[in-house]
């Protein structure tokens, strides 16, 4: 079990440019995303709805409002804030700027994880790391062992992914996207539409809401681009996640899905939560309303999770509008009444699987 | 925990090829370059240490598969057409976990960091952390060539709870003042080649680690 909590969020996303707008959005009707010409204009893409002159700079811009927005949740002093340590969780970094930079635009991963921290305000040693899709929740491990280990007080986690064309070509060419909406366990679902979001994540030792009871990693190498189609790993992290946080599967209220609407990703998932629960616990998947912000995708997910939980509504799924009978879930939001243990699972390319157990506290 | 099996690799960009086919015949073709060069250094240290069970493996780089990435951009994007799967598969360096444990390694968990030269330190820190639930952690440094001349490096160890013949004691030193400074290109290498009884000790900024030999 361990002893760190979330002290503070921030998100910028498509949902909107910070937290509080994008639960209020989360909240209303599902909005469409608009097909992005940045990414080649053939698909679906979740946009953060901020400009810039370039790349580089909209990264930056984005990055000095997710901060602000972060210092002022998370109250804490200017020189502790400064001495912070960093780590950085994304698949593509700084790639988008060579869409229109070309090759002096492109940094080297870890250029791009210091720049993100300077744009932060933090000066502590910076760790970018990248496990494809669970990235954010891989950050989110090593902060956890920052301060697990007593080494610092409090550490803070960015998922970050931005727009460019390699990924959505990538995925495109592995033919994974979807060319109309994410639909999450649906029965119609044809695959992802992907995203782009910032996500900050302030890990601390000090009492918060929302204590990280358990952090469980797997891999599954079935496939490197997806997981095997029974779900046994998946089901292991969740099973080890559980076992972490010392709950019984009977003691979970929500389980915040991986899904995004593949075909084939959704089933293995849904395997795995059948094996573990019966009957299954209230599920919701957040990637019909964000896209699958891939590397960020830990970070924004809990951070836009637990900012709706505070105003006590579990979020809808967007996409999701007809059971899939083999799959045998079926999302549903509204009241928060009651949840308290969350399950919080994501799996990526190269076999990444992990499952978060939240624990409320208060 | 103890350090088995340090292994320091350096292949000439020219030979690179040759040696790849040598280790592993046409299994890694499609894989990138940067996953062929983890796992060219990974294997090597596995099979110098032996042993079989569950393993994690945790490797580092400056650049990460950069060059990967720029021939993606170059190949594909550049031409106005869609990155082909396996080019883009390739910009992901993760991804050498998966060959890996498809290798029939049983493979518990994964991570690629991107690290400066001087935060070496963190691959033994993390290791020690996830030595708690795994019995053995394969940790690496790898870095392509980025020009001519450069050797491509991938210098792999395996740290693990028990202790074992040829093994090194390793732990968090207090005395980074008396260390001698190192970085992810040399701390292997420098493990590699320590006859002395004494503890090495070896300092990566403020973090410093003695290796001793356990008899």
């Amino acid at each position: 079990m361990s002893s760190a909590f979330v002290r503070a969020t921030a998100l910028a996303s498509a949902l909107g440019p910070d937290l509080d707008s994008a639960v209020e959005r989360l909240a209303g009707a599902p909005v469409a995303p608009a097909r992005n010409t940045k990414t080649g204009g053939a698909w679906p893409y979740f946009a953060i709805p901020t400009s810039g002159k370039d790349w580089k700079e909209r990264a930056e811009a984005i990055a000095r409002s997710v901060a602000e927005d972060l210092r002022r949740v998370a109250a804490i002093a200017p020189a502790r804030w400064a001495a912070l340590p960093c780590i950085v969780g994304s698949s593509s970094f700084s790639v988008g700027a060579w869409d229109e930079g070309g090759w002096e635009a492109l940094e080297p991963p870890f250029e791009f994880a210091a720049r993100l921290a300077r744009g932060f305000g933090v000066h502590g040693p910076v760790t970018g790391v990248s496990t494809t899709c669970t990235s954010g929740l891989s950050a989110l491990d090593i902060a956890l062992g920052l301060v697990a280990g007593g080494e610092f007080r409090d550490a803070l986690v960015l998922g970050a992914e931005f727009c460019n064309r390699l990924t959505v070509a990538g995925f495109a060419g592995l033919e994974l996207l979807s060319a109309t909406a994410a639909r999450p366990c649906d029965r119609e679902r044809d695959g992802l539409v992907l995203g782009e979001a910032l996500a900050a994540v302030l890990v601390s030792a000090a009492p918060s809401p929302w204590r990280i009871a358990a952090l469980a990693a797997g891999m599954d190498a079935a496939s490197v681009t997806g997981p095997a189609a029974d779900g046994a790993v998946i089901a292991s992290a969740m099973r080890a996640a559980m076992a972490g946080a010392r709950w019984k599967s009977t003691a979970v209220d929500l389980i915040k899905l991986q899904s995004g609407g593949g075909p084939l990703a959704d089933s293995a998932e849904a395997n795995a939560v059948r094996e573990l629960f019966a009957p299954v616990p209230r599920a919701v998947s957040l990637k019909g309303a964000l896209g699958h912000t891939l590397g960020a995708s830990g970070p924004a997910e809990l951070a836009l999770l637990l900012a709706s939980l505070a105003r006590g509504r579990v979020p809808a799924t967007w996409g999701f509008a007809e059971r899939d009978g083999e799959l045998g879930l079926a999302p549903s939001g509204g009241d928060a009444e009651g949840v308290r243990r969350v399950l919080f699972n994501l799996s990526g390319f190269g076999g990444s699987v992990m499952s978060l157990a939240l624990e409320r506290t208060r | 925990m103890y350090l088995l099996a340090p292994t320091a690799l350096r292949v000439a960009p020219d030979d690179f090829a040759a040696r790849v086919r040598a280790r592993f015949a046409s299994e890694l073709r499609r894989a990138g370059r940067f996953a062929q060069l983890c796992l060219l250094g990974a294997q090597a240290c596995l099979d110098a240490a032996g042993g079989d069970g569950p393993l994690a493996v945790l490797w580092a780089s400056e650049f990460g598969a950069l060059h990967a990435t720029r021939a993606a951009l170059d190949e594909d994007l550049a031409r106005g057409e869609a990155a082909m799967p396996f080019t883009f598969i390739a910009t992901q360096p993760h991804l050498a976990g998966a060959l890996l444990a498809q290798r029939s390694h049983p493979v518990t968990r994964t991570a690629c960091l991107y690290l400066p030269a001087d935060a070496w330190p963190s691959l033994p820190r993390l290791a020690q952390r996830w030595l708690a639930e795994c019995d053995r952690v394969l940790v690496g440094c790898v870095e392509e060539s980025g020009s001519g001349g450069v050797a491509h490096r991938s210098d792999w160890c395996l740290f693990r709870k028990k202790p074992a013949a040829g093994a090194f004691r390793c732990e968090r030193s207090p005395a980074a003042e008396n260390a001698a400074g190192a970085t992810a290109e040399d701390w292997i290498p420098r493990v590699a080649a320590w006859r002395r009884a004494a503890p090495l000790l070896l300092r990566g900024g403020e973090d410093a680690w003695s290796f001793a030999s356990d008899g």
